[in-house]
């Protein structure tokens, strides 16, 4: 692994660019371009690329925390855990050479966290470029802390845009010692038999409905995961057939491929027991139901109706037509509040500007209120 | 709130503390015309506020203000101008509508736990009581939640969720009497929180009125909301973004079996080495805590739990899950333990017995609490790996402060609570304790620790934040605290440290050779 420490450069290049106001695209791998609008060309924004500031600061196992330079890997972060039995609790995708920065910077979790957490739930402390070029750190190396506000949470899918993440601290756990998953037959879209599985104590660490079939996943010792599959019954899955959550969280299983046209993806945040949508596509549930991966060529709009008919939010993954967002529009005084937060932090809009919810960038909307 | 009983904490120490500026003495004229002016405020607020809510909900005599004048941390106190006890949140919203148009500070209080000064009254503000928030508004057992108004006392929560064979997993050890609304205030903890998380992991949306009096849902239904996290943010920002009015937190089924072991050592090292060795063995203890010898004799003495009260050091690990599980985890640890030279491994035979070694534990403080007239509760982090460093150099500055200290440690993620034994009623006394305190803050931080793990900044730590954060984070963190309430009208002066106060603070944090707050005169 390469490991360098290209702060000092970065932050010269964030204290010129708000200099000449020149707007930045941050990237890394760019594994994660589907997501988010793409940017305004008209824009001429400049990348700032983290992949040279990259390598693990400091890993101690036996304090389950790891401090990480953005541009790390996920493939060389994991394995650097790996070897030491542990992992990031959060199953964060691995994509084609997408790296820690990424993930945090789009909040990404993958299988396991309605059980485990979300990247957010992880993060101990970050260090932060600022719109102004400042290098700051929040939070720290220790896993209970309360000094300041959180902002190394509040970083974790903003997009980067309260600021450019240069080093991270994680919480890790180890490795599960056991691992299996069981398949049961099931009503297709019925996320409401998840339910009675949820509230049991069973050491669950995966739940998906793909069509008729449920995969529950269970992780912990040995004793406690073949007591559980007594409990809950049902078809053993083969370790290659496992690999079902590896392929569902990375998005190469085959319900992410079959892109017909006109159809989009899109992720629906909802309530595990919220009633099925509708919206007419094609559907695949996971987190119990609290994500559901959806195929449609419904307009914006009505998902976006939907989904916060029943106190969620959805996100499109990859294009769509012109002027049709990409995450669920912010209104009222959410998206004042939402905006002053933006402002305190990049109030040049200096970072992926028309990335995120492009009703954030917007200058007039806010009530600036940047100087403290 | 706190992870502590607040009733022991600081505790009857005599002193009065005022915050600056008020309270301090100019000349005699000024103050008699600065406190006539304060009574005719009081008298024309009460009677607008009474105008808000019901009656008998606005306190306004001395007599009332008088059980609000501090919260934990008793060494600090103030008289409020005014004390609102709202019943609804329209109420609420009424009041900081009320508050924004006349510039009037509010500090909201929970159960007034805190052990940071977090809920000491502004001398010139409305103190905002969430007492009557107390319900209970819905117990979802099929779906795992409850929705609870914020003066909802912690341990009600896993009291009702409990017949359902759910509970609410953060447990700080004042949880009898702090309510939820403070628990989000500071993020709090508790001896579980290594497995199970902090506040912030464990509440699902909470809803809160800005000082506009505008009211917000932050977090929703699912596990995420659109745009920023600001639940995270509001989590543990100790009353200075907001009120909240409403919270759902996540309820998890109650472990079928927990077991404790207990271990003892001839050394705080080999003890905390041990704890070092189950983490590497792949075991999350759901609580690990250690304990040092004056703390286990003070523990022993008032509780008669067994502890062996001529170990250096003692362990405490609880162990959870299934029964299969709790069974393999307990031969694991126990041989973790063998192999860091342990001198006595004793698990609990009965559930009984578990409850009683927790119980030592629990009354640890207070324990310590009869060893010294009065006590002062230290709370800082630090990574693990320094804990024999940092108790030999607290040992020498307990020597050099002629101070005693007690150590609890929740060793499975380094928060440590030095305790600090000392008599208030001999002259300066006091004074040196702060001083120690912040000492051992400041060598938290040293060693790449935090000043708080879980009992917030308030107002009781607010210089040490200067020694851990530099001028532009400082400054940042005020940005951010403008973006939710840019007149500074929310719980002013407690957290965040302005940089005035940090340059006479004085604390010389000098950063790649820079002097901190370098463009602020000295003095």
């Amino acid at each position: 692994m390469i490991s360098n420490d290209d702060s000092a450069a970065l932050l010269e290049r964030v204290r010129q660019a708000a200099a000449a106001d020149t707007p930045l695209n941050i990237v890394a791998g760019n594994s994660k371009h589907m997501l988010g609008h793409r940017q305004d060309v008209a824009q001429r924004a400049e990348a700032l690329s983290m992949l040279s500031h990259s390598g693990i600061i400091s890993y101690e196992p036996t304090e389950l925390v790891v401090s990480v330079r953005t541009g790390t890997t996920m493939k060389e972060l994991n394995q650097v855990l790996d070897e030491a039995g542990q992992m990031l609790p959060f199953e964060p995708p691995v994509l084609p050479a997408s790296t820690l920065g990424g993930v945090l910077a789009c909040g990404l979790s993958g299988p396991r966290r309605p059980f485990a957490g979300s990247a957010r739930d992880y993060v101990l402390g970050t260090r932060v470029i600022n719109g102004q070029g400042q290098d700051l750190s929040f939070g720290g190396e220790v896993m209970k802390n309360v000094a300041g506000y959180d902002v190394s949470r509040l970083q974790i899918g903003a997009y980067g845009t309260l600021g450019v993440l240069l080093d991270v601290s994680m919480k890790v756990l180890p490795r599960p010692e056991a691992e299996l998953t069981l398949v049961h037959e099931a009503v297709p879209d019925d996320t409401q038999s998840f339910a009675a599985q949820l509230r049991r104590p069973l050491p669950l660490s995966g739940a998906l409905l793909i069509d008729d079939r449920r995969y529950l996943r269970l992780s912990g010792s040995e004793a406690a995961v073949s007591a559980a599959a007594r409990i809950l019954g049902g078809e053993q899955l083969s370790a290659a057939d496992a690999g079902i959550w590896q392929a569902v969280r990375d998005h190469e299983h085959a319900f992410f491929s079959n892109a017909a046209s006109g159809m989009q993806l899109w992720r629906v945040s909802v309530a595990d027991h919220a009633p099925a949508l509708p919206v007419s596509g094609t559907w695949l549930h996971d987190w119990a139901g609290a994500q559901r991966w959806l195929r449609s060529a419904a307009p914006a709009a009505e998902i976006y109706k939907a989904a916060q008919a029943v106190g969620g939010h959805a996100t499109r993954y990859g294009p769509g037509p012109v002027g049709e967002p990409a995450f669920q529009p912010l209104e009222g005084v959410m998206r004042r509040l939402q905006t002053r937060v933006r402002d305190s932090f990049d109030a040049q809009r200096l970072f992926n500007r028309g990335r995120f919810h492009p009703e954030l960038d917007s200058l007039a909307a806010s009530q600036a209120t940047t100087e403290a | 709130m706190s992870a502590e009983p607040a009733d022991q904490s600081a505790a009857r120490v005599t002193p009065e503390y005022h915050p600056e500026p008020h309270g301090t003495s100019t000349a005699d004229a000024g103050n008699v015309s600065l406190r006539t002016d304060r009574l005719a405020r009081r008298k024309r607020f009460a009677k607008e506020l009474a105008s808000l809510v019901p009656e008998g909900a606005v306190l306004a005599s001395e007599e009332q203000l008088r059980p609000y004048e501090s919260d934990g941390l008793t060494a600090m106190k103030a008289t409020p101008l005014l004390v609102a006890l709202p019943d609804t949140i329209e109420q609420v919203q009424a009041i900081m509508r009320w508050a924004s148009a006349n510039a009037v500070p509010v500090v909201a209080r929970g159960a007034g736990t805190g052990l940071s000064g977090g809920a000491l009254p502004h001398e010139d503000g409305l103190l905002l009581g969430l007492a009557k928030f107390n319900r209970i508004l819905e117990l979802n057992r099929e779906l795992g939640y409850a929705r609870v108004q914020p003066g909802v006392r912690n341990l009600a929560i896993s009291d009702a969720a409990r017949p359902h064979g759910l509970y609410y997993a953060p447990d700080p050890s004042s949880q009898i009497a702090c309510t939820i609304g403070g628990n989000i205030a500071e993020n709090s903890g508790g001896v579980h929180c290594l497995k199970y998380g902090l506040t912030v992991h464990n509440v699902l949306s909470v809803t809160v009125v800005t000082i506009d009096g505008d009211l917000l849902t932050l977090g929703g239904d699912g596990h995420d909301s659109a745009g920023y996290d600001l639940l995270a943010v509001m989590t543990g920002s100790e009353g200075m973004l907001a009120v909240v009015v409403e919270v759902t937190v996540k309820l998890l089924p109650v472990p079928p079996e927990a077991k404790l072991v207990m271990a003892a050592f001839d050394s705080v090292e080999a003890a905390g080495d041990a704890v070092g060795r189950v983490i590497a063995a792949g075991i999350i203890p759901a609580g690990l805590e250690l304990m040092d010898n004056p703390a286990i004799i003070a523990a022993e003495a008032f509780a008669k739990c067994g502890y062996p009260t001529d170990a250096a050091a003692l362990l405490l690990c609880e162990l959870d899950g299934t029964a299969e599980e709790v069974v393999s985890q307990i031969e694991r640890v126990s041989a973790v333990f063998r192999e860091s030279s342990v001198t006595r491994l004793h698990i609990a035979a009965s559930e009984a017995e578990r409850l009683l070694l927790w119980k030592g534990r629990k009354s640890a403080f207070p324990a310590v609490g009869r060893l010294a007239p009065d006590y002062y509760c230290i709370d800082g982090t630090i990574p693990r790996r320094q804990l024999s460093h940092v108790l030999q150099r607290m040992d020498e500055l307990s020597k050099e402060y002629g101070l005693p200290i007690a150590n609890v440690f929740h060793a499975g993620d380094g928060n440590l609570h030095p305790l600090i034994m000392f008599d208030a009623g001999k002259p300066g006394e006091l004074h040196r304790t702060e001083q120690l305190g912040s000492q051992i803050l400041q060598l938290c931080v040293e060693v790449g620790g935090t000043v708080t793990g879980e009992h917030g900044v308030g107002v009781e730590k607010i210089n040490e934040m200067c020694v851990q954060f530099d001028a532009d984070t400082l400054t940042q963190f005020h940005s951010l605290k403008a973006a939710f309430d840019p007149e500074g009208l929310l719980n002013p002066g407690k957290a965040v440290p302005t940089l005035q106060r940090c340059a006479e603070f004085g604390a010389m944090h000098i950063h790649h050779g820079e002097l901190p707050f370098p463009e602020l005169e000295r003095f």
